[in-house]
């Protein structure tokens, strides 16, 4: 069974669930704190291995320009994603999408917001490539990890190669993610789950029956990860700047045409229709993956393309049965919740974070040397420092985005 | 003017062009007829001289070529829309940058002299490894837009880059009938580099008749280039180049030894072309990415002399910083390399030999170019959905 088709049956067999309302609800994944995180046979976590993979999530060397590493679009202190509505990309170019913050992303089948991966090494190593996120070249970067001989050494230590290889960056960084993970210690509502009835207020617990019952949110955020990880088309409304900015317009028929759709949707599309890239079905049109619904209070704004800046839009939202449907069969519905039940409900989504935010340290990267000449050693080399990404982080912003003009 | 009637052929040593065209070499011509006879070069050329007058200006395409320029001046042909074909190849700087190295894409340093455009339609070999074919000018404008060293662009992100600002839109339908593609993109610059041409050269007026073109320090320095000095060995007929490719021993660049980002660029050239035994490989070893037959470690492409005057520094690695400091390379015999060309000996010049070749050398060299940037199209909002 290929990729995509496991995505229909899944999104059939949703949509059967919905049809039939929250009677079921009994009937889907429990919730409850998340388990240990997988790791892959091929990519079993190893400390050495997570303190490479950190070092190269921060590392800008893992991007085009020397200076676009992960951390760039995905930072500790904003949800490790950007914190904006739709995610600034690569200097001079645009992305389309949120950012998705990288906390639990372990537990995840697919990657990305129309679920085009199917791991964690893969999404390292499409967003170090792709052209509006790191827009690395492989071998460059492969290169430039070759030159810094701390990296070697970790590198031989961690996958017994002579030279660091670029898949098993992708590998380390990926074990790095999976130790990303709420804790269920400080999380209220796995607090709750596992007993502790006063880890959650009265109107939380009423807005837990809501999540369950009359608001139905449970018929896709369900399970451990508060996600059915599967592909809805809940008709999120277009973000206003496709219409307005050249740069988003520029991204968004690049997105068209380098996901090889047929010419005349690529002349006449006018959205973002997420799964339909990976299908090219029509009724997965407008259909995207459900995020888990863990460390949302510090990742807003929310949705794909960051439409709804609060989780009271995101309320409302649903409450009017959402938006639009693309996909042709619609299935949210208008849920008629009082203002009591809004705040309850809001109360209860309250609960599905951590006391505090999630955050490591930066680490120190270390520094590129050139390779010695036979008879010399690779200490009396020049050392050169890296660039830091967090730096190009602050002048990819928005407020650097002149730069983008300039032409 | 950009048309002109005859569309010329490339011609790796002297045409028949050459011979219908007032030679006034003269003597220097027997001596130099004497001199080739001992080289194996010699036989493949035109005996009656070596020199030739400027390969005649290839046929343009106007509205190619004007849509071109502005490419060619254009940052957001590059990933970070930060460099553009000109960042590297500024016709104030004889189309190359003046560094010895070039800079490179953004958090990149180079390994390699950007070299200069002069009358590159009239090269057999692109690049200094003579990794292109000379008469497939788009091919390399798609490489220095892809390539993660020069551009680093994803020509897709590119085309619709264009397709945002109408004039472009505009032009690219009056250039091709069509969409900005990718493609059309390459073939729209290359068509303005087959524009850009040594124009006004002494030397080349000499070869064209006027009498008065070459000062007698520089009479004397072609007598030298032809003869004593060897030059013509290599650099002979309209491009002043054999169309080869040669070691000559030129020392490797301190530059790159001293700094993990340039040698970073050209291991990563070594492995991306498939080099054996890249990661030990500390020279540039050249045309030996292309061949992989070790005879050609070492081995560049003869450059062509055409506007030598305006393009420093030289060679493939620009260590030699001025047009003297080539003369007294190669006047001690070139530098050190195993596949040393075995053609270069010490010529034993004189001083005032040497500011002789000095001075010939520098009548081939014509005027700056008269370029400027254009202005460059701007976006517009378009009507998304009506594409």
């Amino acid at each position: 069974m290929t990729t995509n088709r496991m995505v229909r049956a899944a999104s059939a067999s949703l949509a059967a669930l919905l049809l039939t309302g929250t009677a079921l609800a009994a009937d889907l994944p429990a919730l409850g704190p998340l388990p240990p995180a997988p790791a892959p046979s091929d990519n079993p976590t190893t400390p050495a291995k997570v303190e490479l993979g950190k070092k190269l999530f921060w590392d800008g060397r893992l991007s085009g320009n020397g200076s676009m590493g992960c951390v760039a679009c995905h930072s500790p202190d904003l949800g490790w994603g950007t914190g904006g509505a739709i995610s600034f990309g690569y200097p001079g170019t645009q992305h389309w999408r949120k950012s998705q913050t990288v906390l639990n992303s372990a537990h995840y089948n697919k990657l990305f917001w129309e679920g085009s991966v199917t791991s964690l090494e893969g999404q390292a190593e499409a967003a170090a490539e792709g052209g509006v996120a790191g827009n690395g070249d492989s071998a460059m970067m492969e290169m430039r990890l070759r030159l810094v001989p701390e990296y070697v050494a970790e590198f031989k230590k961690v996958f017994g190669t002579e030279w660091p290889h670029i898949s098993d960056a992708w590998k380390a960084i990926a074990a790095f993610q999976r130790t990303l993970n709420s804790d269920p210690e400080k999380v209220p509502f796995d607090r709750f789950m596992k007993g502790d009835q006063t880890a959650i207020s009265a109107e939380a617990k009423r807005g837990l029956d809501l999540f369950k019952g009359k608001a139905g949110c449970v018929s896709c955020h369900n399970g451990p990860l508060l996600s059915d990880q599967s592909f809805h088309d809940t008709g999120v409304p277009d973000n206003p700047v496709f219409q307005t900015d050249p740069h988003y317009q520029i991204t968004l028929r690049w997105q068209h045409y380098q996901k090889g759709v047929a010419e005349d949707y690529y002349r006449k599309g006018t959205t973002d229709d997420g799964l339909y890239y990976v299908t090219k079905r029509a009724e997965d049109k407008g259909k995207f993956r459900t995020p888990s619904l863990r460390e949302i209070a510090y990742t807003g704004p929310y949705m794909h393309n960051g439409v709804l800046e609060t989780l009271e839009a995101v309320v409302e939202f649903y409450d009017k049965g959402g938006g639009e449907s693309r996909s042709g069969t619609k299935t949210l519905k208008p849920l008629g919740l009082t203002e009591q039940e809004k705040k309850d409900l809001l109360a209860f989504l309250g609960t599905l974070s951590m006391d505090q935010p999630l955050t490591v340290k930066e680490p120190t990267l270390p520094e590129s040397r050139p390779l010695p000449r036979a008879g010399t050693t690779a200490s009396e080399a020049p050392a050169a420092k890296p660039a830091s990404s967090h730096a190009h982080h602050m002048q990819a912003t928005p407020a650097a985005a002149p730069t983008k003009k300039k032409d | 003017m950009l048309h002109q009637s005859h569309v010329h052929q490339r011609s790796d040593g002297l045409g028949t062009r050459a011979a219908r065209l007032p030679i006034q070499v003269g003597a220097v011509a027997l001596m130099a007829a004497t001199m080739l006879a001992l080289s194996p070069l010699a036989h493949a050329q035109d005996k009656a001289s070596p020199f030739a007058p400027l390969p005649d200006a290839p046929k343009i395409n106007e509205a190619r070529a004007k849509l071109g320029e502005k490419l060619f001046f254009d940052s957001r042909l590059s990933g970070d829309t930060q460099h553009s074909c000109s960042s590297c190849h500024d016709p104030a700087k004889g189309w190359g940058d003046g560094q010895p190295l070039s800079m490179g894409y953004t958090g990149v340093e180079y390994f390699r002299n950007a070299p200069p455009l002069f009358n590159i339609a009239g090269r057999k070999y692109l690049l200094w490894d003579g990794r292109l074919e000379g008469a497939d000018l788009g091919t390399l404008v798609r490489d220095m837009l892809t390539e993660a060293h020069t551009m680093n662009a994803d020509t897709r992100i590119v085309q619709e880059r264009l397709k945002q600002a109408p004039e472009y839109a505009e032009m690219f339908e009056k250039a091709y009938g069509g969409d900005p593609y990718g493609g059309k993109i390459y073939g729209a610059v290359a068509e303005y580099l087959k524009a850009i041409r040594t124009v006004n050269a002494p030397f080349d007026r000499h070869l064209r008749g006027d009498k008065k073109a070459l000062n007698e320090a520089q009479i004397r320095g072609m007598a030298l280039f032809a003869g004593k000095a060897g030059c013509i060995a290599c650099h002979s007929g309209p491009m002043l180049t054999d169309q080869s490719l040669h070691a000559l021993g030129v020392p490797e660049n301190p530059m790159i030894d001293a700094d993990a980002a340039r040698q970073t660029t050209m291991l990563r050239h070594f492995a991306t072309m498939g080099t054996p035994n890249y990661m030990n490989l500390r020279d540039d070893v050249g045309n030996y990415v292309v061949s992989k037959d070790g005879k050609d470690i070492g081995k560049f492409v003869t450059p062509s002399l055409w506007d030598v005057g305006q393009t420093a520094p030289y060679m493939h690695n620009g260590v030699l910083p001025t047009l003297e400091s080539v003369v007294d390379f190669y006047d001690q015999g070139g530098g050190t390399h195993p596949n040393k060309d075995a053609r270069l000996r010490p010529l034993a010049l004189t001083k005032k030999e040497k500011a002789d070749l000095v001075a010939f050398l520098k009548s081939f060299t014509g005027d700056k170019p008269a370029v400027t940037k254009p202005a460059l199209p701007e976006y517009g909002v378009r009507v998304v959905g009506k594409n």
